[in-house]
């Protein structure tokens, strides 16, 4: 069984490979589970692989538990209904814990650590312990939550309330609004520096008036970081090119 | 941008891989544009150029939580492409014109993810019963399907990018005096950092994260004031 684990493990990886709007992730995730359900009988065998790729949407990095516990479920003799049951009381669980975890925490915390030591000078090496550091985190979790799946099977739940997913969460999330406060200032001094007196109040004009038009309540949903800088952008090369 | 067709290529095939990692495979966060802008300055031998490039898009990205179906745009291959467009030209100009570039493309890849999601809802759909039957190696064959067009899908936008990359000097830098070109940096650079205040004051809430945010500020400020 651990070989068909290493396989599930690694086909997770690419568990978001054919995203859609129809089954979002289902076929990815049945990908991925498909070597853990090899051994079934050929009467469970099929069906089990046709559940496996209905729709389900998480955070990648969780979907093994949902993987594993499903897998284990199927040689557990659950019946189908169960099994469908268990995969849709999980999709909400492991996307928000997973986006609170990874995309709220884990992943900002980091980058705003690699923006400060940047900022401070440390050139490209902060961006390699990002990336290092960063996956050491990523791969831990996905195999952990393979694992965790596949021990538990229908019980998962258990998995979703270790202590440690609680602990992380609530450190992570100050950490990562203390570095990216931190980095801000620096970062700005970064940026600034080629720019002369004058243009570095323009700079900060323009960055106070855009920070309070993406702020403001009318405007969220309609203005985003990127329309607000192409609009930016294609003003500033109009007054540039009109008043050289 | 006149550039040899190896590092072309080089920036080609890390704009791909970079774009497959967003979403596809396998998540290991190159796309994030300060990897991606950082090893696109390492091919060009302008790694000061990349970082700055790739901190610019970095704040942009902060603009962003990608939970559940919510569309956005792609920064990675763009990254690649601003490092490109800022390697042809030096200094202020350069963080301009690459600032501009990597936007459009970033607009123009977060299109694609969406058209790339319908098509892949539409052959998912054509394909209900050979899924349905639980045969493995159409679950296969429709999984690969989706990462190959992936794949298809950010060559094209690393390649548009750096597309723009090369019309961008010759159509724009001659007609941009000193300070056109200031104030281009200026408006892009000003946008990106405020986006990237604004992303993580939603993503820091009103609780009590919030104090944790002002005191790493104070903190930030106090260093930056001090160097």
């Amino acid at each position: 069984m651990k070989l068909a684990l290493a396989r599930a493990l690694l086909r997770l990886f690419a568990v978001q490979g054919s995203y859609n709007y129809e089954r979002m992730l289902g076929v990815g995730v049945g990908v991925a589970e498909e070597p853990l359900l090899r051994d079934l009988g050929e009467a469970q065998y099929r069906p089990a692989v046709a559940r496996g790729a209905h729709f389900f949407n998480a955070h990648p990095y969780l979907i093994g538990l949902a993987v594993g516990a499903a897998a284990r479920a199927e040689h557990d003799g659950a019946s189908p209904h169960q099994v469908e049951r268990l995969r849709e009381a999980l999709c909400g669980p492991l996307g928000s814990v997973g986006d609170r975890l990874v995309w709220a925490g884990w992943l900002p915390f980091l980058s705003g650590l690699t923006l400060v030591a940047i900022a401070l000078g440390a050139g490209w090496m902060s961006v390699a312990a990002f990336l290092i550091v960063y996956n050491v985190g990523h791969v831990a979790l996905r195999w952990w939550a393979l694992r965790a799946g596949w021990t538990h099977g229908a019980r998962v739940s258990v998995a979703l309330h270790n202590p440690f997913l609680q602990r992380a969460s609530a450190v992570l999330a100050p950490a990562m609004a203390f570095t990216i406060g931190a980095a801000l200032p620096l970062t700005t001094q970064y940026l600034a520096w080629p720019f002369e007196a004058g243009a570095r109040i323009t700079f900060a004009i323009v960055a106070g008036l855009a920070f309070l038009a993406l702020r403001w309540p009318g405007g969220a949903g309609h203005l985003n970081g990127l329309r607000l800088a192409l609009g930016l952008a294609a003003l500033a090369l109009v007054v540039a090119l009109i008043w050289p | 941008m006149t550039l040899p067709v190896e590092l072309l290529i080089a920036l080609l095939v890390w704009g791909t891989l970079v774009g497959i990692d967003l979403v596809s495979l396998p998540q290991m966060m190159i796309a994030r544009p300060l990897v991606a802008g950082t090893i696109a300055g390492a091919i060009l031998g302008d790694i000061p150029t990349g970082l700055k490039l790739g901190v610019i898009f970095e704040l942009l990205q902060y603009d962003i939580l990608p939970v559940g179906a919510v569309r956005y745009p792609e920064y990675g291959p763009a990254t690649v492409a601003a490092v490109a467009t800022a390697h042809a030209s030096a200094g202020v100009l350069g963080l301009g014109l690459g600032a501009l570039v990597g936007l459009v493309t970033g607009l123009i890849g977060g299109i694609t993810i969406n058209v790339l999601r319908r098509v892949n809802s539409r052959i998912v759909h054509a394909a209900a019963a050979a899924l349905e039957s639980g045969d493995p190696s159409a679950l296969v064959r429709v999984h690969v399907g989706g990462l190959l067009r992936d794949a298809a899908r950010a060559a094209i936008v690393t390649a548009t990018g750096l597309f723009f990359a090369w019309l961008a000097r010759p159509l724009l830098a001659g007609a941009l005096t000193a300070r056109g070109a200031t104030l281009l940096a200026v408006a892009a650079i000003a946008a990106a950092l405020a986006a990237g205040a604004a992303g993580t004051l939603r993503l820091v809430g009103r609780g009590p994260n919030l104090a944790w945010f002002a005191a790493g500020l104070g903190g930030g400020l106090l260093v930056a004031w001090l160097r």
